[in-house]
């Protein structure tokens, strides 16, 4: 009982410092809480589709951008907007904020400006992708050692 | 709440019928998601399923029409996300709104008070802004009742 309480404060710990950095808003508190026992790797598997896409995406974003004889900054900002809507839906407040810069410097046709928002978004979906396999290990061994998800508000 | 659509019977697993004058109202409410963004998609069926909803999802605007066109009768309410490639959601409306009478709610990242109009304008019953929280999805059951109202004057 002991490990698990432990696995437990762990979990509330880590949970609120990615609340605290703002790495997650409440909308993934909320996407916790739609988790039941009909669908007990909701969570999972919603960021696992999330991170897929996320990758599509910035590689959709790269391309356009590469392209020497002229940037379509429609395309560009055809894939931010989708990044922004998916990730503000999962509660990825930091990848979404940069979407919203991202957003402004296609409307400017900006490409420089582009280029650095990709850089950006790129590092903030990396730094969020291994923050939530974290989060989810700890959740894994918690439910290994036999104990329950605490709901983190 | 008289129940008198009594106009075709659906031919999927699902009720026939209205559903509004069944002890269980609003639940089993036919709701149609449409969405190109996966993830969002699967967070919306979740949601909605989580309402007592009766949940069928498209992830482009050609395949909905065709579900549509395929069951009359058989939904309630469509939910659309605005920006898809091939069909986005205002066209997905016009067709909807010449074709059948079904309350349309268009969804998207994008909050600017030119789109949200437009939408309006083009007969949306209501602009959801994402995130969508679940609150705002339990109430959608209003637009089908305002709608029958409306039609029965």
């Amino acid at each position: 009982m002991d490990v698990v309480n432990q696995l437990q404060r762990q979990f509330i710990d880590y949970s609120a410092s990615l609340h605290r950095e703002g790495f997650l808003d409440d909308q993934f508190t909320q996407l916790q809480k739609l988790q039941d026992d009909n669908s007990p790797d909701f969570v999972v598997e919603v960021a696992s589709l999330f991170f897929e896409d996320c990758e599509k995406l910035i590689n959709n974003m790269a391309r356009a951008l590469e392209q020497q004889q002229g940037v379509d900054f429609k395309q560009v900002d055809a894939s931010v907007h989708q990044l922004k809507g998916s990730s503000s839906s999962i509660g990825a407040m930091r990848v979404k904020d940069v979407c919203i810069a991202f957003r402004s410097f296609c409307e400017a046709q900006n490409r420089e400006g582009c280029l650095r928002c990709l850089q950006q978004v790129t590092h903030e979906y990396s730094l969020l992708k291994n923050k939530l396999q974290t989060l989810f290990r700890l959740q894994q061994q918690i439910l290994a050692a036999g104990g329950s998800i605490p709901v983190v508000e | 709440m008289n129940s008198s659509n009594g106009n075709g019977s659906m031919s999927t697993a699902s009720s026939s019928g209205a559903w509004d004058g069944r002890d269980q109202f609003p639940a089993g409410l036919r709701v149609l998601v449409v969405d190109d963004d996966p993830t969002c998609l699967m967070i919306f069926e979740k949601m909605l399923k989580t309402c007592l909803y009766q949940v069928t999802k498209c992830n482009k605007a050609e395949t909905a029409l065709s579900v549509l066109r395929e069951h009359k009768n058989g939904f309630d309410i469509v939910i659309s996300d605005v920006h898809m490639p091939d069909m986005d959601g205002f066209e997905l409306l016009k067709h909807i709104d010449s074709e059948m009478d079904l309350p349309v709610i268009l969804i998207s990242a994008d909050a600017t008070k030119q789109i949200v109009m437009k939408g309006v304008t083009y007969g949306a019953c209501d602009y959801l802004i994402k995130p969508v929280r679940i609150e705002t999805l339990k109430n959608i059951w209003q637009h089908v009742v305002r709608k029958k109202a409306r039609n029965t004057v």
